[in-house]
């Protein structure tokens, strides 16, 4: 694994990491529950806790959610890009 | 965006060489005649039976330098349980952490075959049989001089400079959250990495956490045997977990993963594996089965800590390299567990209970190298004599799984 160093003086969204380049989920790793920009771009839902899940874009109903590079998971509903990825959407 | 890229090399543990680690000393250790080396020098009070519990911890009241190992141990065990307690039993006796026992048994059938076991051993033993004695009161007396007399013995035994090739080291990872992946298992895969290579031995367990890690494990043996070995193991534990049904969502992973943001199994295991780095997997173990090269091991336990590291321990490890996300209490009471994290939420509350910090690593202050350098010198000092916190507190149990009802 290799790790970038986030420039924590431009920091102007949450802080995030995107295990593989090929997945379609990040980890927000900030309490930073208000803000609704990732650093680096793209959008957030608020209020999404730190170590869990947003999707880095839109994943329709049945498709997979990948993580690590494999799908660790289905959508069971529409998911929107920046929305909460968890046990209530995820199997 | 930050990203990670995966790297995609995969070495068998046996290729490279680390000619320092391979010749200098990396901690003082007990060289037992068997050749193995403690970590501890431990006087155990073991209660063979639940029968004598009570009488063991009374025995141990006020001793220090004293680890009493009381379980559910049982009569009315039928086929293979009742021979894997006892062989759990007697590889605690030997395990290399400890310098003396105190075998406490209920009935002379017992003892007499505890007392056999045991002849020909070189460390320092006595058996007590519960029934031999006469009241409470004087069987606690018995034992409590019969325990000062093994710790003159065993304050015999002294440290030496020991090779990291010595150690075992059991992985255990627990309360996982997303900060493991990124920096406690990584970092221990780091170190993992580097024992294996200079000729130690690590294992890793739980079998239920590769379910959905198939691909992986295959990609990591070794060789096809070890793979199908590794595999049948794994969808072992994935039939029982389709038998139930819905029943182990909540289970595992469990109501704390959830919270902190694991969502599937899948995602939960791929996160587990990174405790042993870019290894190949050099074979596979039952519970408590002890390897008999060096290497990296997959032994198939039960998902519950304190089990895993019972089989583990069992299996000669002599300390524990834990992953935390959120707090886990588990331990060993013969194996020191080295806690390392990198939730600094875990780290602030919990700090009385954890030894390495890796939160460093959550925003790239720290690198994966740096975390590693962290990893070896607290395994290096904890090994050496200094007590981990899991050990300061007393952590874990011994627990012995069972696969068929009691008579």
């Amino acid at each position: 694994m290799k790790h970038v160093k986030q420039d924590l003086a431009k920091s102007t969204g949450r802080a995030h990491l995107i295990m593989h380049p090929q997945d379609n989920v990040t980890t927000l790793l900030d309490d930073l529950c208000d803000l609704t920009a990732l650093i680096g771009g793209g959008s957030v839902s608020p209020g999404i806790s730190f170590g869990h899940k947003a999707a880095l874009e839109a994943i329709s109903q049945g498709s997979s959610i990948i993580k690590y590079n494999v799908t660790i998971g289905h959508a069971t509903q529409n998911i929107k890009a920046g929305e909460h990825v968890h046990v209530h959407n995820c199997r | 965006m930050s990203t990670i890229a995966a790297e995609s090399q995969r070495t068998s543990s046996k290729d490279q060489v680390m000619g320092k680690d391979r010749d200098s000393p990396f901690f003082q250790g007990y060289l037992r005649s068997d050749g193995r080396v403690g970590v501890r020098n431990y006087l155990l009070i073991l209660s063979t039976i639940s029968l004598t519990n009570r009488w063991a911890e009374l025995a141990a009241a006020g001793q220090e330098n004293v680890v009493v190992i009381t379980g559910d141990f049982l009569r009315g065990l039928r086929g293979e349980d009742a021979a894997g307690q006892e062989d759990v039993l007697a590889k605690l006796i030997d395990h290399p952490n400890v310098g003396a026992t105190l075998i406490l048994c209920f009935d002379r059938v017992s003892g007499k075959n505890w007392q056999d076991r045991q002849a020909g051993h070189k460390r320092p033993a006595r058996i007590l049989v519960l029934m031999d004695q006469a009241g409470m009161s004087g069987a606690v007396k018995k034992a409590q001089t019969t325990v000062s007399e093994l710790d003159t013995l065993c304050r015999q035994a002294t440290r030496s400079p020991q090779r990291l090739s010595s150690l075992t080291v059991a992985l255990e990872c627990g309360g996982s959250d997303a900060t493991s992946a990124i920096c406690a298992n990584p970092a221990i895969g780091r170190f993992v990495e580097r024992l294996v290579r200079a000729g130690g031995t690590a294992i890793i367990s739980e079998t239920a956490e590769f379910i959905g890690a198939e691909d992986v494990v295959r990609a990591r043996a070794v060789s096809p045997m070890v793979a199908n070995k590794a595999l049948a193991f794994i969808t072992a534990a994935d039939q029982r977990t389709e038998e139930d049904g819905d029943r182990y969502r909540g289970v595992n992973p469990t109501r704390e993963n959830i919270e902190a943001g694991l969502t599937t199994l899948i995602e939960k295991s791929m996160g587990a594996i990174c405790k042993i780095g870019e290894l190949a997997i050099d074979g596979c173990l039952e519970f408590a089965e002890q390897p008999s090269k060096t290497g990296l091991y997959f032994m198939d336990t039960p998902f519950f800590s304190p089990v895993s590291l019972t089989g583990m321990t069992a299996a000669g490890a002599q300390i524990t390299l834990f992953a935390l996300g959120v707090f886990n209490p588990s331990g060993n009471p013969l194996t020191p567990a080295i806690k390392m994290c990198g939730n600094g939420k875990t780290l602030s509350h919990w700090a009385d209970s954890i030894d390495v910090s890796l939160d460093g690593l959550v925003d790239g202050a720290i690198t994966l190298a740096d975390a590693q350098e962290k990893v070896a010198k607290s395994v290096a000092e904890i090994a050496s004599g200094k007590q981990s916190r899991a050990e300061f507190w007393g952590e874990g149990q011994i627990i012995i799984p069972k696969t068929t009802a009691l008579i």
